[in-house]
Formats: C-alpha cells, sequence, structure tokens
C-alpha cells in the first residue's frame, strides 16, 4: 500500500491552516481485515490523514527546510463516528503554537460537513544530518520527492484569467500568504 | 471553599484537565461540562474512570451521567424530559441542581446544564 | 497491506496485562513513502499495535463475545523514531473494564528504551451504533485465525494462572474443533 493518507489538499494558509481530502475506497486493501463484516477507515488511519496534512502544512510554511515530519504527540483524540467506503474525509488542521521544531496543532476530521474525529497534535521536524551529517544527501534526497508531492496534492484550480496554474504555485502562494513572524 | 472540599475540586480539575485536554484555568466551579469545557459522550466514559481511581469510589452506570434516563420514552417526549423524568433525575442525581433544567427541560440542554461544582458534590456524597 | 499491526503475544493474562512484539521489516511497502531513502515506522501504526495488544485483551476478557473498538486516545507520546530492525515490544496493562468500554494503557519499548506511551479508551460497537443494529465485525473463524497467528492460545493464561483454554465461541467456529469430543478442547 502507499502510504499517502491524502488524496488532495484544497485550501493551504502558510503559518495558519490546512484543508485536505481523503476518499476511502474498497479497493484499499487493509479494509479485508478492518474489519471483514464492516469495513471502515481505522481511527488511526484517521489520525494519520490528520498528522499527513499537519505535516504538508508545517513544509510549506517553512518551505521544505526539514525532511522529516512526525507526530510527537497526540492528545485527545475523540472519535464520533466511522468513515465507509465511498465516503471522503475532510481534514483541517490549525497551528496553535509554534517552537524551533515542534508545532501544536487542533485537527479535525469531517464526513457531510459532520465532524467525526478531533484532536490535539504536536508534530516534530529534523533533519536525518542533525545526528548523523553523512545523511545530508538523504534528507536532499527526501526534501525533493516532497516538494513533488507536494505539487501533486495541491493544485488551486484557475487563476481569475480562468487558465489553470501549475508549477511553482507552491512557492507564489507562500509568498501572498506567509504570515509575519 | 471548606478544606477538603477544596481538595476534591483539585483532584477534580486534574481529572477533567486529563480528560478533556483544557486548561487548569479553564476548571472553574461554575464551568459546565458540555458547555465550557467541550465533554462528549465519549469523555464521560474517561472522567468516570478517573474519578474512580482518584477517589477509590465507584460509580455505577447511569449514576453520574443518566444517559438512560435522556433516552427512555418514558421520560422523554417532543425532546423534553417530562416531570415524571425531572423527578428521575432528582432522585438520581441529588448532589445536581436541576432548577435551571426544569425551566428548559429539552434532552439537549441537559449536558450544559452539569457544572464542575456538581462534579465535586457527587464524589464529595461517595466519600467515606 | 494487512491490518496486523502485532507480530505474536509473548505474554497474556487474561483481564490483567498482555505483551507484544512488532518488528519493523524493511520489506513492508509502507515504509518506502515514510519516507522515500529513510524508512521509519509511523507512529500511527505504532499505536495501532498498543491498540490491538489492549484491544484484545479487552475482548478476550468477554470471551470474543462483545465487538469491541477505539473510541478515544486521552495521550500517545512517542519519544524517538523505529526504524528497520527494530523490534518493538508493546505492554498493556487493563486498567478497569465497564459494561459501557475499557480503559488501558500501553508502553512501547525498543530494547530497554521506552518509545512510546499511550493511555486509551475502547467501547463496546452496540453502544455506539446510532442505528440500533448489531453490527458485527469479524466472522468468528476470521477471528479465531488471527489469534492463532498470535499464538494467544500457546501463551495465554487465564485468571487463576492456567494456559487459556479456546473460547467456546471460536470453538465453535472452526469446523475441526466443533467436531471433536468435549474433554479434546
Amino acid at each position: 500500500m502507499r502510504f499517502k493518507l491524502l488524496d488532495r489538499i484544497v485550501d493551504l494558509k502558510a503559518g495558519v491552516s490546512i484543508t485536505a481530502v481523503k476518499g476511502l475506497t474498497l479497493a484499499e486493501d487493509y479494509l479485508a481485515d478492518h474489519f471483514p463484516l464492516f469495513p471502515v477507515l481505522p481511527g488511526v488511519f484517521m489520525l494519520e490523514a490528520m498528522s499527513q496534512a499537519s505535516a504538508w502544512l508545517i513544509r510549506a510554511t517553512e518551505d521544505f527546510q526539514h525532511s522529516i515530519v512526525v507526530l510527537r504527540e497526540a492528545r485527545n483524540v475523540k472519535y464520533a463516528d466511522f468513515v465507509a467506503p465511498g465516503q471522503m474525509l475532510t481534514v483541517q488542521a490549525e497551528i496553535v503554537t509554534e517552537a524551533e521544531r515542534e508545532t501544536k496543532l487542533r485537527v479535525q476530521g469531517a464526513v457531510d460537513g459532520k465532524t467525526n474525529v478531533t484532536a490535539r497534535l504536536v508534530m516534530v521536524r529534523y533533519n536525518l544530518a542533525d545526528g548523523w551529517p553523512s545523511r545530508a544527501s538523504t534528507d536532499a534526497h527526501i526534501i525533493r520527492q516532497m516538494r513533488e508531492q507536494f505539487h501533486v496534492l495541491y493544485r488551486p484550480c484557475t487563476s481569475r484569467s480562468g487558465h489553470y496554474e501549475n508549477g511553482s504555485v507552491a512557492s507564489s502562494v507562500l509568498a501572498a500568504n506567509r504570515a509575519p513572524r | 471553599m471548606p478544606a477538603q472540599q477544596e481538595e476534591v475540586f483539585e483532584k477534580v480539575r486534574t481529572c477533567l484537565v486529563d480528560a478533556l485536554g483544557v486548561d487548569d484555568d479553564e476548571v472553574t466551579p461554575e464551568a459546565t461540562m458540555v458547555g465550557d469545557l467541550g465533554a462528549e459522550s465519549i469523555d464521560f466514559l474517561d472522567i468516570v474512570f478517573r474519578l474512580e481511581k482518584t477517589f477509590n469510589i465507584k460509580i455505577p452506570r447511569g449514576e453520574l451521567f443518566p444517559e438512560d434516563i435522556l433516552s427512555n420514552a418514558q421520560y422523554v417526549q417532543d425532546g423534553k424530559v417530562t416531570p415524571e423524568g425531572i423527578e428521575q433525575l432528582k432522585k438520581r442525581m441529588p448532589f445536581a441542581d436541576l432548577t435551571k433544567f426544569e425551566s428548559d427541560p429539552r434532552v439537549t440542554s441537559f449536558g450544559n446544564m452539569l457544572t464542575v461544582q456538581d462534579l465535586v458534590n457527587y464524589v464529595q456524597s461517595k466519600l467515606p | 497491506m494487512r491490518w496486523f499491526w502485532i507480530d505474536r503475544f509473548t505474554e497474556f493474562q487474561s483481564g490483567r496485562s498482555a505483551t507484544a512484539i512488532k518488528t519493523v521489516a524493511l520489506s513492508e511497502d509502507h515504509l518506502h513513502d515514510h519516507f522515500p531513502g529513510a524508512a521509519i515506522m509511523p507512529n500511527s501504526l505504532v499505536l495501532e499495535g498498543m491498540a490491538q495488544t489492549a484491544g484484545l485483551l479487552v475482548c478476550e476478557h468477554g470471551g470474543f463475545a462483545k465487538q469491541v473498538i477505539l473510541a478515544k486516545v486521552s495521550k500517545a507520546m512517542f519519544h524517538c523514531d523505529a526504524w528497520p530492525g527494530d523490534t518493538l515490544t508493546y505492554k498493556a496493562q487493563i486498567h478497569d473494564i465497564k459494561e459501557d468500554g475499557a480503559m488501558a494503557t500501553v508502553t512501547s519499548h525498543i530494547g530497554d528504551r521506552l518509545q512510546a506511551e499511550l493511555e486509551v479508551f475502547f467501547a463496546h460497537l452496540e453502544q455506539l451504533s446510532s442505528s440500533g443494529e448489531k453490527v458485527e465485525l469479524f466472522v468468528p473463524y476470521d477471528l479465531f485465525s488471527w489469534l492463532r497467528l498470535l499464538k494467544l492460545y500457546e501463551v495465554g493464561r487465564d485468571a487463576e494462572g492456567k494456559p487459556l483454554a479456546i473460547h467456546p465461541r471460536m470453538a465453535e467456529s472452526d469446523p475441526f474443533l466443533a467436531n471433536q469430543p468435549a474433554n479434546a478442547t
């Protein structure tokens, strides 16, 4: 399975918030085990979708300075309802506070406008070279891959002239939306 | 607040901070569990477990959060708790001040009535 | 991807505690997205392994008659990352099991090093079903197969410390066992 728990980033305000979506399809093979008679998106994958949305917000905000962005803490993760095949989970993350390497976020997931999961997360970011200087080239490789993936995920649809914008959208979005620090 | 009640309040506050992820200063005696502190039904289970462990008490199902009365067709009509239902609630929850709820007995507003002080009163009533 | 986030139980005390292990292997597909060139076990899947360890403890306590699902994570903290070649050891303790649900705490270690901690709540599915219908998660035989893969009945101990007997609901689901004379199980 590809470990991509988001299908599209719908909205992003650097330093502030992100909205992304994940559609669930019966074709996802882990559903055969979760559960055989009641296929639903695993709770930890709802958490992973929210973590990945948070990670993209962090990466875009800092212009991909760090290769590794992972979950450090999850608090008060409450599951109110399931996500069934054919449904779309809309994930939102908002930055609460930022420190040098850690970001606190408030996150939630909803289906058809109804919230079915909420949580507070702490994400941590680092480069492999921080611990192993020889791994700086791996950091560069990961960052390149993350930039490419971001361009696939985040494709604002049209400009005012009605033409499709792509390419360096991420940098122009960053420039326009970067909140003063 | 007398010393023992102060101690109970501090411990209840710790339980609510751990269960609900709110800040210490949000947990005031007047704060409502649902409206102010954002408690949901899964949180009520969490709170019950923590209170039992902290105070070494047993909280029978429905004694603190009477979901069975609030979902019983005998006691609820058109989304409002009947006078009979209110009597049951009063018997079940002598620690809670139900006067406000009586004036607007909508099931949906019940959770907004229960305060931190009600919880403290309940715990005190269970202590030896 | 199979949804098995523990490899086997190494200890299992019915109603009390259990230890399970998960080996992290480069052959796992998802590690090559997380991240390309630096395979790190996603912490959400560490959490799932810890939850499976505790959740099966809760399920077993009820003889596998109730459907148990993850309802709330009060707190999950991850102190370091797990890499291929690491073996994660999950130790779960039940704090209490009630009619509505159960609370457990779980730790994850790599050797002696604390890798993660979890405080988790499970609910019984019938408490959450808004339609009021009884929902089954597993065909009993599938669940029984999973328990055997995890070696539950080889290491499991009941409340008196005796080897865990195969639960009636599981034995009934297996055509081979169901045809055995009663004293053969």
